[in-house]
């Protein structure tokens, strides 16, 4: 069995799940305290990759990643590689479509946080990102938990987008989930067998945890 | 606003929902799917009779028809999974309906009209799709022209692998690629017109085969439907689309 597309899984999942903060918890945070007009349309299009087809997804990132699209024209002049078929643009594809699966836990622990934690810390003069760190951090770590192991066990399962826009690259792009599809159309399925077989058991620990997280919160 | 719901509702549901009124059921390797647009109705005119295809790839079809997909007709992209469904006994005997042929097609005029061996050569082309070598016998044939060109080597760190013949062609059709190994019946889509081609004539054909399934309850529907696979009108849908 070839083990290369699961390190590559683990490495995308990894790389995702590390990432995301820098994006999910700001995104978050805005939607939990923020008041402004047009909150609810940021809303819609951070939930958007949730609902679309992962192909309608794949193919729309496809188009804009090519090197002669909006998005892989820039990395393209910035680089000078092309972002679709690297294992960067699955990574971008990646985040993308966890987005979602991020934020809306993140978002749901920090409504639940008591507010008089908000006014006493502002009282006492600590400064938004200060409360940010030391107020809102650390009080909403199993929400945040929750998100890391939902976004590490669905990037493990990806595979509509990356499908679209990985081109199955050894080493690079070729992904477990998609070395599974292959080896199922190669009539090889002993193979597509073990290699999800490597990767349910893992998937299945991820969930069990995050009912824990769940459960802890409650 | 609540009145408007209900009148779309009942509107929904008043829609009559097609029911399986279909003879024949086939299953059908994706890349013969502009060809079989135009002879499903052809048959329809000539026999009155109804046919429902499946398009995608050989090898999802094959493994659905093992377990036990309620398809009447297989036609494949390759021969050995015919081959395969005969000697396991779940298929009559498989017969070539079509012979593929592979072209190399670009967006790009400058990669598109050049013989193909001097265009992967060119170092403004970086990368190519090509259909999975493995399971896709358009991929499978498009090496076997890189290797007899002795190019193989040089040109496999520029390969992206696409899933099917069908996607190899989005991604060069997207420019996500700069060209492709492409089927030629892709050429004469919307989208195919847009570039540029050469045909790839050191490229095996690909020789499809097709079979009728030993499950089918239809087979007389079938046999028809066979037969009507080798006529004339056929053949002349057949070479629009550049089989032979």
């Amino acid at each position: 069995m070839d083990f290369v597309p699961l390190i590559l899984s683990a490495k995308l999942a990894v790389a995702t799940t590390l990432l995301i903060p820098l994006v999910a918890a700001p995104t978050a945070y805005i939607l939990a305290f923020g008041r402004f007009r047009g909150k609810s349309l940021i809303d819609a299009i951070v939930s958007l990759p949730m609902v679309l087809p992962p192909t309608v997804l794949g193919f729309g990132l496809l188009i804009l990643m090519a090197p002669n699209g909006p998005l892989g024209g820039i990395w393209k002049d910035a680089t000078g590689e092309r972002m679709v078929f690297s294992f960067s643009g699955i990574l971008l594809a990646s985040l993308i479509y966890n987005l979602p699966f991020a934020v809306q836990p993140m978002r749901a622990a920090f409504e639940k946080l008591d507010i008089r934690l908000l006014e006493n810390s502002a009282v006492l003069g600590l400064s938004a990102s200060a409360t940010f760190f030391r107020v809102v951090l650390p009080n909403s770590l199993p929400g945040l938990a929750a998100a890391a192991m939902l976004v590490f066990a669905h990037s493990l399962g990806e595979f509509g987008v990356i499908l679209m826009v990985g081109g199955s690259i050894p080493g690079s792009t070729k992904v477990a989930s998609i070395a599974i599809y292959e080896a199922v159309e190669a009539m090889r399925y002993q193979d597509a067998l073990f290699m999800s077989l490597a990767i349910i058991p893992v998937s299945f620990l991820a969930l069990l945890a995050i009912n824990r997280l769940n459960g802890k919160r409650r | 606003m609540k009145r408007m719901l209900t009148l779309v509702l009942t509107i929904l549901l008043a829609l009559p929902i097609a029911a399986n009124a279909a003879d024949l059921l086939v299953a059908q390797a994706a890349n013969f799917m502009p060809a079989m647009q135009e002879i499903i109705p052809a048959f329809k005119t000539a026999t009155g009779l109804e046919v429902q295809a499946t398009y995608t790839s050989t090898g999802k079809l094959y493994a659905q028809i093992t377990h036990g997909a309620p398809f009447d007709i297989f036609l494949a992209a390759d021969e050995r999974r015919p081959q395969k469904l005969f000697t396991d006994g779940l298929a009559e005997k498989s017969f070539v309906y079509a012979k593929g042929k592979i072209v190399f097609w670009s967006l790009k005029k400058e990669f598109g009209s050049a013989p193909w061996q001097e265009a992967v050569k060119n170092p403004a082309l970086h990368k190519i799709a090509i259909a999975n070598i493995e399971t896709a016998p358009y991929g499978t044939a498009a090496m076997k022209a890189l290797k007899k060109e002795h190019l193989w080597e040089s040109v496999e760190p520029e390969l992206v692998y696409a899933q099917s013949i069908a996607q190899t062609f989005q991604y060069a059709a997207t420019g996500a690629a700069d060209a492709g190994f492409c089927a030629y019946s892709s050429v004469f889509t919307t989208e195919g017109r847009k570039g540029t081609f050469t045909v790839v004539k050191e490229a095996p054909p690909v020789i499809q085969a097709a079979c009728i399934l030993k499950s089918s309850a239809r087979k007389d529907t079938a046999q028809k439907f066979v037969k009507f696979l080798s006529g004339p009108e056929v053949k002349k849908i057949k070479n629009k689309y550049g089989y032979e």
